[in-house]
């Protein structure tokens, strides 16, 4: 491990940000450090850079204390790229460049060949062997953050450390940058740590990502294992969509943008038998009222399973056109039960969900309130040659009750809710 | 200098040191009494080859420019080179155009001193060589440690508190200094000239008070150029660049604070010089310090001799104070250059 942080804390003066970290990083490995505004990433940034000492604890570069190690030592192993600056002194981009090579001169040594090469090949790979001559206070900031990066570059690190490195960067040069940096660790092995806001780059980029929270990590991991919506939920107190284009891809995070307020949540739930593709109303209504809605048994891929998911629900699922596979009916049984209510829509019955009402029958039996909405009738819905017809009559005389509509079934089920916050 | 548009920087050292001598040469001849340029530079030459021959005129001659001339101008070039070299140092290491050398102390803690040395001096009837610099050059040291402990905070300097605290403590002695002042009577004149400033009466021992300190202080400076550069971009960068920034930043101030407090001592406190200089060189020679200090040191030798030659001309037989010359004169040249040049000043 070429970095480990051993039980660091730290803290600006009494005020304490970082509470005993531990972790490492590999040689090779793009970590990306994740969290909301004031968690302390920037702080850990500093620490692990020899910029802030530990109030406690020690990091270590290549199994020796980074701060016990003189600073141009370390300054020709470990760069750091800042966020732009804002001081400007007409330094031409050559100047700036150049001073990357500091670490690497005696005190009365000129610049060389081999600094200038250093240059050269630095502003090369940030595409800005263009802006040479130019003074960088003419500069504009993206133009600017890829000159620090090139000074940085030509300091000819081991280890990278970037903070916000694209935040003034167009979404071409974010990209260009972080294929860069892959370049860079495929080509020489370069081991990344960056404070990351955009999650998707930290998704599609980094070998593991770490989150912090409130001076702690949350939790570390490759991409995929850590970032789901009840992390991001737990982390930043939002609501987001995480899709997977494949199974083997990175996680990406979709913005909600059917985001529903929740006001004051109702701790009722409600489970409804979906499959007819005339769900998604149904869903979108009690969600929005605060409803614990769950559903199921969804074929993957209808839909009903669309807006389930868009709206974060428990889904009872199976893979599409297929029977009901016995896990997910025993799923779909469980969230039953634990429900208040149960709704069944006037869903088609074939002999793919037939098995959802025998299941529903005898949890009526056993005196879960079903609420049957036999807006259209039976006969005209039943595909599976009647079987579902008599299940279904069974069901309506155990059923709490049978309504004819939609709306018939939310005013009973608000009613009582209501009347149970009243009292 | 790689590869830089910058100004041809071999060609601008040789005209500004030939600039330098012949002002010097002009400063040497102008008195009461005018000595041809010629005189000077045979005098000059005779004076270490060939003395048995300095006869007559040419032997008074020698004699004024050797105990009054000489000695004065060379101070006034010294001086004026010191002032603006540690300007430029406090510009750099506050990354403020508005830094000068006497931004932390330094002129307080010199006025008060040379102030209680002159009246101490009549009170007591003493009458030390060296008792008005001295005192002077002691104060403005102590000052400055005064106000580096008071701006360290954590193990940190943070460059912001300490020209706060500069500003503080100079209101603090400056109050001192009036208040001495008001009570002065009969001194008051002394040390009014002695704070404007100024060169007249200034002999060899004055060099050679000034010499050590001043020349201990520039070759630290000069050790640090490439870190001054580094520290321009910020504190953090430049820690990151591998530079130990308070450690530096320790050395350059005591450096500057010898270098000024050495000017000061002898010289009175000569404002605008290290304001200025630095940014008139800054606009043709850019930010970097190592083509920026060398430039400033000559520039600053060659304004102060021409201050200095100014305040004896202008209104001769009578002399100004070098310090009223050098703003008279200095702003309005500046804002004629700020108003020419094109692009950013710092």
């Amino acid at each position: 491990m070429l970095l480990k942080l051993l039980d660091v804390s730290c803290s600006y003066g009494a005020w304490p940000v970082l509470n005993g970290l531990n972790f490492a990083v590999g040689q090779g490995e793009i970590m990306g450090i994740v969290g909301p505004n004031g968690s302390g990433k920037s702080t850990l940034l500093r620490a692990m850079s020899r910029v802030l000492p530990p109030r406690q604890g020690q990091v270590m570069l290549q199994d020796r204390d980074l701060y016990k190690m003189e600073a141009r030592q370390v300054a020709s192993q470990v760069a750091f790229v800042a966020q732009e600056s804002g001081n400007e002194f007409p330094f031409t981009v050559e100047d700036m460049v150049m001073m990357g090579r500091m670490p690497h001169l005696k005190r009365f040594q000129r610049e060389g060949p081999r600094d200038r090469e250093a240059v050269d090949k630095a502003l090369h790979l940030t595409r800005s062997s263009h802006l040479a001559g130019r003074l960088i206070t003419e500069l504009s900031g993206g133009e600017k953050q890829r000159i620090i990066i090139a000074r940085a570059l030509a300091q000819e690190p081991r280890v990278l450390f970037l903070d916000e490195p694209t935040s003034f960067l167009d979404i071409n040069y974010q990209i260009e940058m972080m294929e860069l940096l892959n370049k860079l660790r495929r080509d020489q092995g370069l081991t990344v740590v960056m404070v990351v806001h955009d999650l998707n780059l930290a998704s599609h980029y980094c070998d593991s990502i770490l989150i912090l929270k409130e001076g702690a990590i949350y939790a570390a991991g490759h991409p995929a294992r850590v970032l789901s919506s009840d992390l991001i939920q737990e982390v930043y107190g939002c609501r987001v969509q995480v899709e997977y284009r494949s199974p083997d891809a990175r996680p990406t995070i979709v913005f909600n943008t059917d985001r529903r307020r929740f006001f004051k949540e109702n701790t009722r739930s409600v489970h409804i038998i979906g499959g007819g593709g005339s769900c998604g109303r149904l869903y979108n209504y009690l969600t929005e009222k605060g409803w614990r809605v769950t559903t199921g048994v969804l074929n993957v891929g209808d839909s009903d399973w669309h807006d389930a998911v868009r709206l974060n629900l428990k889904i009872a699922e199976t893979a599409p056109f297929n029977e009901i596979d016995p896990a997910s009916l025993a799923y779909n049984l469980k969230l039953m039960q634990e429900a208040d209510y149960v709704l069944l829509p006037p869903i088609p019955f074939g002999s793919g969900n037939l098995a959802n009402l025998q299941s529903l029958l005898e949890l009526a039996r056993d005196g879960c309130r079903v609420i049957v909405i036999d807006s259209q009738a039976i006969e005209d819905r039943d595909y599976t040659g009647g079987r579902a017809a008599k299940l279904y009559t069974s069901l309506v005389k155990y059923a709490y009750c049978q309504v004819a509509s939609e709306n018939e079934a939310l005013l009973i089920i608000e009613g009582e809710a209501h009347d149970a916050i009243q009292s | 200098m790689y590869g830089s548009s910058k100004i041809n920087y071999r060609l601008t050292i040789l005209v500004l040191t030939a600039a330098l001598g012949a002002f010097m040469i002009l400063g040497v001849a102008m008195g009461a009494v005018w000595i041809k340029p010629g005189e000077v530079l045979t005098i000059l030459y005779r004076h270490w080859g060939d003395p048995a021959s300095l006869v007559g005129s040419l032997y008074t001659h020698d004699l004024i420019i050797f105990t009054i001339r000489l000695p004065r101008v060379l101070l006034a070039a010294l001086v004026g080179a010191g002032l603006a070299l540690s300007g430029a140092v406090f510009q750099g290491l506050f990354r403020n155009p508005m830094a000068d050398p006497y931004v932390i102390g330094v002129s307080s803690g010199a006025a008060l001193g040379a102030v209680t040395a002159i009246l101490a001096q009549r009170m007591l009837n003493l009458s030390l060589t060296y008792g008005v610099p001295g005192f002077a050059f002691i104060l403005a040291i102590l000052t400055i440690m005064v106000v580096y402990r008071l701006a360290k905070s954590g193990g940190k300097v943070p460059v912001m508190t300490l020209l706060l605290a500069g500003i503080a403590v100079n209101s603090l002695l400056s109050a001192l200094v009036s208040l001495c002042m008001y009570y002065s009577g009969s001194d008051m004149h002394q040390l009014v000239f002695w704070l404007m400033g100024g060169f007249s009466g200034r002999g060899w021992n004055h060099l050679a008070m000034f010499l050590p300190y001043a020349v201990l202080g520039s070759l630290i400076i000069l050790v640090y150029t490439r870190e001054l550069n580094a520290m321009l971009i910020g504190e953090e960068p430049a820690q990151h660049l591998g530079i130990n920034v308070e450690q530096v930043k320790f050395r350059l101030l005591i450096a500057a604070a010898l270098l000024t407090g050495a000017c000061v001592s002898v010289s009175g406190l000569i404002a605008f010089v290290g304001l200025i200089v630095p940014h008139m060189v800054r606009l043709i020679s850019g930010p970097d310090h190592r083509v920026l200090l060398p430039l400033v040191v000559i520039t600053g030798a060659i304004f102060m001799v021409a201050a200095d030659i100014t305040a004896r001309v202008l209104i001769a037989p009578e002399e100004l104070p070098v310090g009223i010359v050098t703003a008279l004169v200095g702003a309005p040249f500046f804002i004629y250059l700020l108003k020419r040049q094109k692009r950013a000043l710092f």
